[in-house]
């Protein structure tokens, strides 16, 4: 349990936190590696029925962002 | 997912702006630091809470009184009376928690656990809720009743 890397799946708005996301990566901001990004067009874009999904499959935590 | 079990802190929602990188790296590393304390998440020990709640997310019901929202605190309902913002959240938890019940009695029924009691073991809520909200899935169809078994009613789902 010790080593114990959580799943994420991060649900990012196109706009605003991919882009801080990708902004991040650019100026080499360290931020943990965790997280599997799902691009979507507008948080508003995410249905709650996404995040249910996403822990069927075995995920261990969500994020939305926008 | 705090009605399912799953817990609330599992899901973070956060707003972070295109030009605000360094939040995007705090939110990052706080969201994995605090589902790293919950531990590991084991979907299959929650099938039946996970398939519930997708059912009652994706199903009409909440979708309809969730699209309500403006036009009954803004313009009123057919009454002309106008919901204040409260009073509107405590009917969609009220709504959101029977339709999650009833939801998990048809998953718990579709797997085969067909009485009152066999149902209220396996989902843990009260037989007096459970007959209630039968009675509720029957009138929709979507669950019927079978005859009895020794003096048990069987429950079957459509």
């Amino acid at each position: 349990m010790e080593n114990f890397e959580p799943k994420i799946v991060a649900f990012l708005c196109n706009w605003c936190a991919y882009a801080g996301a990708d902004l991040a990566g650019v100026s080499r901001l360290q931020y943990p590696s965790n997280m599997r990004t799902v691009r979507v067009m507008c948080s508003g874009r995410v249905d709650p029925v996404f995040i249910v999904k996403a822990f069927k499959e075995g995920c261990d935590g969500a994020l939305v962002a926008g | 997912m705090e009605l399912a079990g799953i817990g609330a802190d599992r899901l973070h929602l956060a707003w972070v702006s295109s030009a605000e990188a360094q939040r995007f790296a705090e939110v990052a590393t706080d969201t994995v630091e605090s589902v790293r304390k919950q531990g590991a998440f084991d979907p299959k020990a929650f099938a039946l809470q996970l398939n519930a709640a997708e059912r009652t997310l994706g199903g009409e019901t909440l979708r309809w009184i969730v699209g309500k929202e403006v036009a009954l605190t803004k313009k009123g309902d057919v009454y002309g009376r106008k919901w204040d913002e409260e009073q509107f959240g405590t009917v969609l938890n009220s709504v959101l928690e029977r339709e999650y019940h009833k939801n998990l009695i048809y998953c718990a029924v579709s797997e085969g656990f067909t009485s009152v009691r066999e149902i209220g073991k396996k989902i843990g809520l009260d037989l007096k809720r459970i007959s209630y909200l039968l009675a509720d899935l029957e009138k929709t169809n979507m669950v019927a009743f079978q005859g009895m078994e020794d003096k048990i009613p069987v429950f079957a789902a459509l």
